[in-house]
């Protein structure tokens, strides 16, 4: 059964193509009939042969027509691809070299038109078996010259389409190896192949590989442009209530998103909810891929805001909002969209140091030594704690905790609910920044002394002390740190002698990992007046990257997946390749140094020493 | 059960082919039939299989007590060949398991021994493609796709086109508002 399947399948030709063969055989034949009239004498013999060799022919056709009378149902399965009548793509090339063939014959004399057109009636009639002889009996007496002009031929003639005859999830399957450019040149191909190319399960791939994360393949990575949900949920701030889940969900993604540490959600589960409703996967990749080549290219819009006083010291970006503190003692919350004033907070009795917001609430540190905590929505103070005996100049909360850290030297822990406060010690110097990892619960704090500390927030207790010039750490005060979890290799600076390289692999297979380390950010990110920025492995305590390039001392940065933003005093800002550590973009022309950075999806905003604030959006 | 089988796998043109068992065992379809039918065997079962295939083997394996016999009637000798060249090579390499490998969602480069391996005219690798995934060997069939991405990799539509011998069936205005609504992604 298999045997004559086979051989079905590559015997049967296409109506098309057989009707070429034959009417060329028959406009040949009639031909030479003609002539065979005017000159009798060559007739006589060649007729005789012509007889016989017509008899071989029927008989050999007679012998395999019966083949012929079994027409399979399926197509696909029953011819080659070439005869195959539903796959049409070759036909018309095809057909092109029928009629160079045909324009060939013409030009030789009738007679060897005749014998040709036997040849290949002949083969035309064999069945499988017999045309694979004739083709290798012909081929045993190629010279070489033809041989390489079969194998020319041959190249050009194996060509098929392999996305549109292939099963479809075959060819999806190859789609969803190529990257964003390759695919929407394939979608350009054809009809079929646009089809494919832009269907929905290949670019929902394309979204997991990309969006908030570094494909492995090509480099890139996407941002989430939760803003784009945003559109969907209450106003962050003229609505007090209802704060529903979705404002649970936004409020994890990018208020926090500064700190990186919990991204761990696929994408499909962030984007999808209001992305699916109603568009297809290659516009939520589009839209992002455009975002993301704007902030490549350095392609933005600049917005300066001007009502501060005297110098904003320090800044957050919501989704449609951005908070801002200042030594005019005040915060304000401007409109993100016009730039416009929504609220300005009062409260404070001096320089405002340090805020920090969610979707409910916002508190800040300042210099009158008291922590408030505002329901920014109303513009009502709820609390004010005290018990720093100086400056409070950093702050971060996650749920009903707050961490502190102050001119006093002290980190204080404030669990609101328990109404007790826990003060860890250790930094001999004012703590200029502190940042809660919500996953491991640890807090990191940076310093004047030039130091970093980590600390268990569970037993309140010291788990690491970065710096030190073994471990490449900070000469000058630590300004701002940040705990990262990243997922992908990352560039490292070299180490200067091998010997160094193995001690420290040799660190790291020692010490298996427990539990709670497996929680821990896998990198720090600090700045410091020293003009540096340093990365981190949390892990050996040691700088593993160091990134030059401000000349004066940076007082800021902020980081996300992709990208670092820094500030200095220098009066420039940079973005940073997070992955490279190398500098993308220089922002200079302010006239004024730049105290504080904070960076969105599309966009980052900058505060400056004189009052001005600065918002560069790349959407 | 407890001696070893020889296994037979027979093209669609009747050709045999004996291979080791592990080596058979790279074709998930092979291994699964090869476990039910040695498994029925070991439990005396008497052919009451719903799986012709199935029956078919076993009906040969009983007349030759020592070989297995499994027809493979998608699959031409030359094809079958090159197939079983391919599991001989990786017959001691255990491949990551499927499910996992859809998770970690890595897709590392083409290996370079299949990349020369598949290295063969479109029709070939076409039928390498639909025999790996009729014969359920996926790694095959991936480094098959793999290869035909890369043949499509970089390339403009016309090239594309004719890479594969497409005929252009867009009327002239739709291609100039397909080519606009696909300019996003031109330059990096």
């Amino acid at each position: 059964m298999s045997v004559s399947e086979d051989t079905e399948r590559c015997t049967k030709k296409p109506r098309l193509d057989d009707k070429v063969v034959f009417r060329m055989a028959n406009q040949l034949e009639g031909k030479a009939g003609l002539e065979q009239n005017t000159d009798p004498k060559a007739d006589k013999k060649k007729l005789s042969s012509n007889t016989d060799k017509n008899n071989n022919v029927t008989n050999f056709l007679t012998h395999h027509v019966v083949d012929q009378s079994m027409i399979p149902r399926d197509n696909f399965h029953k011819y080659c691809y070439r005869h195959n009548p539903d796959v049409t793509c070759n036909k018309n090339t095809d057909q092109c070299k029928m009629d160079e063939i045909q324009d060939a014959m013409e030009k030789i004399p009738p007679r060897d038109r005749e014998a040709i057109t036997h040849v290949w009636s002949i083969f035309s009639a064999a069945p499988y078996q017999h045309r694979s002889l004739i083709l290798r009996g012909l081929l045993s007496q190629c010279c070489f010259p033809q041989l390489s002009m079969i194998s020319e031929e041959v190249k050009s003639l194996i060509r098929l389409d392999f996305i549109s005859t292939l099963p479809t999830e075959l060819s999806l399957k190859i789609l969803c190896y190529l990257d964003c450019a390759s695919l929407c040149n394939a979608a350009q191909v054809s009809r079929k192949w646009k089809r494919l190319a832009d269907d929905d399960r290949v670019w929902h791939y394309m979204c997991e590989q990309h969006i908030d994360r570094k494909c492995p393949q090509c480099g890139w990575g996407l941002p989430l442009l939760a803003m784009k949900r945003a559109r969907h949920i209450p106003d962050e701030v003229s609505k007090e209530i209802p704060h529903t889940t979705a404002i649970d969900v936004k409020d994890n993604n990018t208020n926090k998103a500064s700190k990186n540490t919990n991204t761990n959600t696929t994408v499909s589960k962030e984007v999808a909810p209001a992305a699916r409703k109603t568009r297809p996967w290659k516009v939520v990749y589009s839209e992002r891929y455009k975002v993301e080549r704007n902030w490549r290219k350095g392609v933005y819009k600049v917005r300066t805001i001007e009502g501060h006083t005297d110098g904003v010291t320090c800044m957050q970006l919501g989704y449609k909002i951005l908070m801002t503190g200042s030594y005019d003692s005040t915060i304000k919350i401007w409109n993100l969209e016009t730039g416009a004033l929504i609220r300005s907070l009062g409260g404070h009795t001096r320089g405002v140091r340090t805020l920090a917001f969610d979707d409910q609430k916002l508190i800040t540190g300042g210099l009158d030594g008291t922590i408030k905590v505002f329901n920014y929505h109303t513009g009502e103070c709820i609390s004010t704690y005290h018990g720093h005996n100086n400056h409070v100049v950093s702050l971060d909360f996650i749920g009903k905790t707050i961490v502190s850290g102050s001119a006093d030297q002290t980190v204080k822990v404030w669990h609101v609910e328990t109404r007790t406060c826990y003060t860890l010690r250790g930094h001999t110097d004012w703590v200029n920044s502190v940042k809660i990892h919500p996953k491991s619960m640890t807090c990191f704090s940076a310093s004047d002394d030039t130091t970093i500390r980590m600390w268990d927030l569970k037993t309140n207790s010291c788990i690491k002390v970065f710096g030190g010039e073994e471990n490449k750490g900070h000469v000058g005060q630590v300004q701002c740190v940040i705990p990262l979890n990243i997922k992908y290799e990352i560039v490292e600076d070299l180490e200067k002698d091998n010997f160094a390289d193995e001690t420290r692999e040799a660190q790291d297979s020692a010490t298996p990992e427990t539990e709670e380390e497996k929680n821990y950010p896998t990198h720090i990110l600090t700045s410091s007046l020293d003009t540096t920025i340093k990365l981190w492995n949390v892990k050996t305590g040691k700088c593993v990257r160091t990134q030059f390039g401000h000349i004066e001392g940076v007082w800021s940065i902020a980081a996300d997946t992709f990208r670092i933003v820094s500030g200095a005093h220098d009066r420039t800002i940079k973005v940073w390749d997070l992955q490279s550590g190398k500098c993308m973009h220089t922002f200079g022309s302010n006239d004024s140094s730049v105290s504080c950075v904070s960076l969105g999806d599309t966009r980052f905003a900058s505060g400056l020493e004189n009052g001005k604030i600065k918002v560069y959006y790349f959407d | 059960m407890s001696k070893e089988k020889k296994i037979v796998i027979v093209s669609s043109d009747n050709e045999k082919f004996t291979v080791d068992r592990k080596v058979a065992e790279k074709s998930i379809l092979i291994k699964n039939m090869l476990e039910d039918l040695l498994s029925n065997e070991d439990h005396n079962g008497d052919n009451d299989d719903d799986n012709e295939l199935l029956r078919d083997a076993a009906a040969v394996d009983n007349n030759d007590l020592d070989v297995i016999e499994i027809p493979t009637p998608n699959v031409r000798s030359t094809v079958l060949k090159l197939i079983i060249e391919w599991c001989e090579h990786y017959k001691d390499i255990s491949f990551p398991d499927e499910n996992q490998d859809e998770d970690s969602k890595k897709t590392p480069p083409i290996d370079e021994w299949d990349k020369n391996f598949l290295n063969v005219d479109q029709e070939m690798l076409y039928e390498i493609i639909l025999a790996a995934n009729y014969l359920n060997i996926r790694p095959l069939l991936y480094s098959g796709c793999k290869m035909v991405a890369e043949m499509i990799r970089g390339k403009s539509p016309e090239e594309i086109r004719k890479t594969f011998n497409i005929v252009n069936d867009f009327s002239p205005e739709e291609e100039a508002a397909i080519r606009r609504e696909n300019e996003w992604a031109e330059d990096r």
